[in-house]
């Protein structure tokens, strides 16, 4: 019998097999604006035990919140382990997130998790980071950033690309000053369309282009020997950003992305998330680009 | 765990279906293999049937509406509550005063109890149901040409026919099992032909595919009878012996040109040729059309059956007129006379026998004056003509067609809802009365091939609840009737006595076999699987028009070719109902996966849609999604383009749930047949 | 294996002695016409069980994987929630489930119990779960014209995965005799009743001969182009029109995911309980239908029908899935062809695949 049937046997006769379904319950501490639609959570589950285990949670994981009564829904976790606080920063898009965006301070909901693959941050090590953010593309990805920085000499050179349509759209905008400040961090921003958007009028004096015009700015060189560039955003910007990255002589397998599908169980057995042979929810939702080229299916 | 052998209620073809039940609840539902109608097949609907049963939402006790709030009384309250406020309305304004309307899915036994309350207990013919609208001129041309109005032929026959001819209607998304069937056949060697403008699935596997302009139907049967002729491919014989009135109908036919009306369809005049050639040339042909979601023109449907008398198509298996009834019991509804101009099994409201008979068999007497219709009931181009409605499973509010409802509903003096849920029209309602779902009660049903089939209860309905049948029974006593109905079988035989083709079945019979396909009689009595059959005189007991010669060829003035668009208006607009006509449904609703299915169009509109073929958006530079103008003569409208190649190229399909573009371009005439020429361009940023 | 003989006038008893274990026994019955389900034997059917019947389409594993399951009860009191699975741990034996049903379940064993997770409610329902296999020998009863275990090497008897065997030892079910296999020390633990006697040579010699007949009983079909199927759908190589004939003849029913044993797809929707709170309840899905990949926002990668058949049975034959989980996701019980209203089966899946790159081939 194959061993992993065996030990499964044996967990369920002896009654300690894992529901992977049950949720915890969970309490929400504060609630913070941030862009049009966008909400950053900040929770805490009820249990101290489940807390900490949660805690060693790995960057480009996911967790599953619900709001019972109207559903599940996955979201991505933007916190980096070694931040104190977890949140989540949710758009609202549906009918569980909308549900979400309705609760106040010391509402209970509940959370399991953390699932899926994320990125091997151990494996980078020594290498350099290229961080490629569209819009809320930033969302997964921060968690990674946060931890490279924390593990500051643990990684090359970390270089981080963000645009957004509007000025108004770009994310985590203290994170972002905070980066443009850190020595030995570049941090480029760009938007599709300057506007005076921003709270306060300010003017935009920053780059205006895609963000992949900000690869060909003066004074930007991309480091692509001993580098892993990460991307996320919609999938325009997805596909052009790799065409760059690859026409710079980036590497399939050096180029990680995350992907998103409707996702039930989070854990690999609903069939929904399912591209080509890939669970996203288990076998992702972090592929390298040569992995994405190889699911047989189509993202 | 328990398994029964039931019918589903979703759409007129009545799948035999199996109920798993465990404990009070159903747990499951898949199909019956020797059902011979679906034999092994259901759809996507019959799949989650089991989804539907204990929601919360179902309303529990009786409501009477008061100081303004609806609040739970006694069934005594409330049905007494509804007899004295009838009682006073018909002193006050008449009996006309109040009508009653129903679902065509409203079980046989609500059906006849419902319009016999009205034309017995209270004396008006005002009695409809939901789809009238629709279907109105299907029952008259069939009664008028053939003397039925029924498809004549089985489901289950038509993987004998030799050709196939699908006229308008969605098969793959309305009624599957018959989309299936059908491209079952054509895999198996039939020739499939498909007419229409909308390209579905079905018209994927077609070996003919006439797509043609809208409201060209006439002329295009017309032209492919000419063809028949012209090849002299009619069926003489059956002419002769069987039909009246074949010589102006030829004299007409000879008037259309293949070639003109080619150009006027829009199609090839060899595809038109071809499929006249299948379908006359074939041993048996059988051709459908919708009698139920589709508005169709009497001229249009008189053209299909002069096609079928043309071509000897009746009378023999695999072949015939399938008029089919989109929703589950849209047949039996009218079998039963829910019309306001024709009593139970057709006979009209005028004839003076036919009143006789019923007023033996109620000893009433029936009023000889017609009623009115849904349509009129309901206030559409003008003010409400009743005082009093009844409304039974059947939520007006949500029926596009029937304009500004809401407001007249809240006018009546007195609006009864009997339904499962609160619907839309519950905010008007001052009486609500919670009926009893599928699987609670033994009711019948009547499939779009004839068959009357049980659908029988399987679990205990929620404390308190009975069917409606039970309600109006209930309420005819109150009244003054002597009604005595212990079970609905007790209905049944009732109606075996009203509606002479209905007299052989029973639950008896229905519950041993798959149903029985009506006329069944003492004579039939196991039903008939075909009308109009060799030696048979059709049976007796179906009203005729001439015992010998029993079907009528009409002569349908060719019509007047439509001019061609002006030029500042090339497409052409046209209305019609859209799967969103589900999203009202019962099941739908509370079914996990059906809902999410059928939700899709609504939530990726959120404002509706109007549909566009891909190379007329292309050139107007439209995208899907965005908003686009639609622009006629006197008129502009704006909404939200879905592309879709569904849509024939030269049309922009217009739901009827779109009421504001429908009033903008239509105006108060509110006439959806006509065809609107337009142009389209996209919403200025 | 250890082999019994036992008399066709007492393999029904195995009901009994099930029953008399605490096991609620299912069976096939019959229904009306050539309708057959699986239902528990009362005391009042118990006359009615029949040894050959037609396999009912409503698939046994829904014993495993119900259509229709309560997870989770959730409820709010004095601010605080409380959340609590609800599991089904009732004991259950399948008193003639088939050797491609049998398949099914090992595959589901896989897919539920073997991948990264466990499911937990999986495998209460299938620690419970005693299974009596009976081998398809009668041809007119048991094998139906949509049968193609041959092909899936999952029939016409299971090798193994069961707990008990039934095989009729006479001619086209008419002997009287049966030889019972055990297959897992539980299914053994009944060869205790006296009911089973020892079997002989002879006995394995004439299901041995039995056997071989049978296989030749099944329809020539050209599914034992299986092989080809599961290349050309590994490599991507077959050519866009052919999923375009299949999308158009599908009318996403939903039916053949429903029915097949080896499907395992399901969805999650909150409900609310009267007087309850809250139930979570995982109900069957379908990848056949539009809405199974539909994100919030309206993306939506497999919109086009064609796109799903093509996911369907890339889900079904891609080498990748056979290898990583030891089994594949078709046993050849034809139900699928069964219930399908465009003729999109399996098997004509694969003749259609075998055809079409034979064309491109012969270029």
């Amino acid at each position: 019998m194959n061993p992993a049937l065996a030990e499964r046997e044996t967990a369920g006769a002896a009654g300690v097999m894992e529901n992977v379904y049950l949720p915890k319950a969970a309490v929400l501490d504060r609630v913070v604006d941030e862009i049009h639609e966008v909400k950053t959570f900040y929770w805490h589950f009820e249990d101290a035990a489940e807390q900490a285990a949660f805690r060693r949670f790995r960057p480009g994981q996911f967790a599953q919140v619900s709001l019972f009564g109207v559903g599940e829904f996955p979201t991505s976790l933007p916190p980096s382990p070694t931040e104190e606080e977890t949140f989540f920063t949710v758009r609202q898009v549906g009918s569980c997130t909308a549900a979400l965006h309705g609760l106040k301070a010391g509402d209970k909901f509940a959370v399991r998790g953390p699932y899926g693959n994320g990125f091997p941050m151990e494996e980078y090590r020594g290498k350099n980071l290229v961080f490629v953010a569209g819009g809320i593309g930033l969302i997964p990805l921060r968690s990674a950033i946060v931890y490279a920085m924390a593990k500051r000499g643990e990684y090359g050179r970390i270089q981080i690309f963000h645009g957004a349509k509007t000025p108004s759209e770009l994310m985590y905008v203290p994170n972002l000053r905070e980066w443009e400040r850190t020595p030995g961090v570049e941090c480029h921003l760009t938007v599709d369309r300057a506007s005076r958007d921003r709270a306060g009028g300010e003017e935009w004096t920053g780059n205006v282009g895609v963000v992949g015009s900000l690869f060909k700015k003066p004074g930007v060189t991309v480091p692509v020997e001993n580098t892993i560039a990460f991307v996320c955003g919609p999938p325009i910007m997805f596909r052009f950003v790799i065409k760059d990255l690859l026409g710079m002589g980036f590497e399939e397998r050096n180029i990680v992305s995350t992907l998103e599908r409707y996702m039930k169980c989070g854990v690999g057995k609903c069939g929904h998330c399912c591209i080509g042979v890939a669970y996203v929810c288990v076998d992702g939702p972090v592929f390298t680009y040569e992995q994405i080229k190889n699911l047989g299916e189509d993202i | 765990m328990a398994h029964q052998l039931t019918t589903c209620t979703f759409c007129g073809v009545g799948c035999g279906l199996y109920l798993e039940t465990a404990g009070n609840r159903i747990v499951g539902s898949y199909p019956s293999v020797s059902h011979p109608s679906n034999q092994g097949r259901i759809c996507v609907r019959g799949w989650h049937v089991h989804e539907v049963a204990s929601s919360p939402d179902r309303v529990k006790h009786p409501c009477v509406r008061k100081n303004g709030k609806l609040e739970e009384v006694s069934w005594d309250e409330a049905l007494g509550f509804i007899a004295e406020k009838m009682k006073a309305i018909r002193e006050e304004y008449g009996a006309d005063a109040l009508g009653f309307l129903n679902s065509p899915r409203c079980s046989n036994e609500e059906s006849y109890l419902l319009q016999k309350f009205a034309r017995a207990v209270i004396g008006t013919n005002n009695v409809h149901h939901g789809t009238g609208v629709y279907s109105n001129n299907s029952i008259n041309v069939l009664l008028d040409m053939m003397g039925v109005a029924a498809s004549t032929n089985s489901i289950a026959e038509l993987g004998q026919s030799e050709t196939i001819v699908v006229d308008g209607v969605d098969l793959g998304k309305r009624l599957p099992t018959i989309g299936g069937a059908v491209i079952r056949a054509k895999l198996k060697g039939a020739r499939l032909i498909v007419v229409g403008t909308r390209r579905h699935r079905v018209a994927e596997s077609a070996d003919l595919f006439l797509q043609i302009k809208p409201g060209t139907e006439a002329l295009l049967y017309g032209a492919m009878a000419k063809v028949i002729v012209d090849r002299g491919l009619m069926d003489l014989g059956f002419i002769k012996t069987r039909c009246r009135d074949y010589a102006e109908f030829l004299a007409n036919i000879r008037e259309y040109d293949l070639l003109r009306v080619a150009e006027s369809c829009g199609v090839a005049a060899s595809l038109i040729e071809a499929a006249a050639l299948a379908y006359g040339g074939a041993k048996s042909a059988t051709l459908m059309f919708s009698a139920s979601m589709e508005e169709r023109s009497r001229d249009s449907i008189r053209a299909v059956v002069n096609l079928a008398l043309l071509s000897g198509n009746l009378g023999k298996p695999g072949a015939g007129l399938f008029a089919l009834t989109e929703q589950n019991n849209l047949q039996g509804v009218c079998d039963l006379g829910m019309l306001p101009d024709r009593l139970p099994g057709y006979k009209p409201v005028t004839d003076e026998s036919a009143r006789a008979a019923m007023d033996a068999l109620w000893k009433t007497r029936v009023p000889a004056q017609p009623g009115i219709g849904s349509r009129a009931m309901l206030g559409h181009r003008g003010q409400g003509k009743v005082k009093a409605l009844w409304l039974s499973r059947y939520d007006p509010t949500n029926t596009a067609l029937l304009g500004d409802v809401a407001g007249q509903l809240r006018q009546l003096d007195l609006l009864v809802v009997q339904h499962l849920f609160m619907t839309e029209c519950s905010n008007y309602a001052h009486v609500v009365l919670p009926t009893t779902a599928f699987g609670e009660e033994e009711v019948t049903f009547t499939s779009t091939d004839r068959r009357i089939q049980l659908a029988g209860q399987v679990v205990e309905p929620p404390e308190g609840l009975t069917p409606g049948w039970e309600q109006i029974a209930e309420l005819g006593r109150r009244m003054g009737a002597d009604w005595k109905y212990g079970a609905a079988r007790d209905v049944m035989e009732e109606i075996g006595q009203a509606v002479p083709f209905y007299s052989g079945a029973d639950y008896e019979n229905l519950a041993r076999d798959y149903g029985r396909q009506w006329p069944c009689t003492k004579d039939r009595p196991l039903g008939t699987r075909y009308l109009f059959g060799e030696g048979d005189g059709g049976g007796e007991e179906l009203p005729r028009n001439d015992a010998e010669r029993p079907f009528k060829f009409v002569a349908v003035p060719k019509p007047a070719e439509r001019a061609a668009n002006p030029r500042a208006f090339p497409l052409t607009l046209v209305f019609g109902n859209s799967l969103y006509y589900w999203n009202q449904n019962v099941l739908v609703r509370h079914s996990e996966t059906l809902k999410r299915e059928y939700r899709q169009l609504m939530i990726d509109y959120p404002q509706g849609f109007v549909e566009i073929n891909p190379e007329d958006a292309e050139r107007a530079g439209i995208r899907d999604g965005k908003r686009m103008r639609l622009c006629a003569a006197n008129a502009t409208a704006a909404a939200t383009a879905r592309i879709t190649p569904e849509v024939r190229s030269g049309t922009v399909f217009v739901p009827h749930f779109m009421r504001e573009v429908g009033q903008q371009i239509l105006g108060s005439s509110g006439d959806s047949f006509r065809l609107v020429p337009v142009r389209v361009e996209k919403e200025p940023a | 294996m250890k082999a019994r003989i036992v008399s066709r006038e007492d393999a029904p008893k195995i009901v009994d002695l099930l029953r008399e274990r605490g096991y609620e026994v299912i069976a096939p019955f019959g229904g009306r016409g050539r309708d057959t389900f699986f239902e528990p034997v009362t005391d009042e059917n118990r006359g009615r069980i029949q040894i050959h019947l037609p396999n009912p389409d409503y698939p046994p594993k829904r014993y495993v994987f119900p259509p229709m399951e309560r997870l989770l009860k959730v409820e709010r009191r004095d601010g605080e929630l409380r959340i609590e699975p609800t599991y089904d741990e009732k004991k259950r034996a399948i008193f003639g489930i088939r050797s491609c049903d049998v398949a099914g379940i090992y595959h589901l064993d896989r897919f539920y119990l073997g991948r990264e997770f466990a499911d937990i409610y999986y495998e209460k329902h299938r620690r419970n779960l005693f299974l009596v296999n009976v081998a398809c020998t009668d041809a007119e009863m048991d094998i139906g014209e949509n049968c193609f275990c041959m092909c899936t090497d999952t029939g016409p008897a299971a090798r193994e995965h069961f707990d008990l065997q039934l095989f009729d030892l006479g001619v086209d079910g008419r002997g009287g005799e049966l030889m019972a296999v055990a297959g897992t020390e539980a299914g053994e633990a009944l060869f205790t009743s006296a009911i089973f006697k020892k079997a002989a040579r002879a006995h394995l010699e004439r299901r041995r001969v039995i056997l071989e007949e049978v296989r030749k009983r099944f329809k020539p079909t050209t599914t034992s182009w299986f092989s080809a199927a599961i290349q050309a759908v590994s490599r991507g190589e077959i050519p866009d029109e052919t999923w375009d004939e299949i999308g158009n003849r599908c009318l996403e029913c939903g039916g053949c995911t429903y029915v097949c044993p080896a499907c395992t797809c399901f969805t999650v929707t909150d409900r609310a309980v009267e007087g309850e709170g809250v139930e979570r309840l995982r109900v069957w899905d379908s990848c056949a239908l539009s809405g199974f990949t539909r994100m919030a926002g309206g993306f939506n990668p497999r919109r086009a029908v064609h796109d799903r058949r093509n996911r369907r049975f890339f889900r079904k034959l891609a080498h990748y899935f056979i290898e990583r989980e030891l089994s594949m996701a078709c046993v050849g019980c034809g139900r699928c062809v069964a219930v399908c209203h465009g003729d999109v089966g399996m098997p004509s899946v694969v003749e259609m695949i075998r055809r079409q790159t034979a064309q491109r081939k012969e270029v």
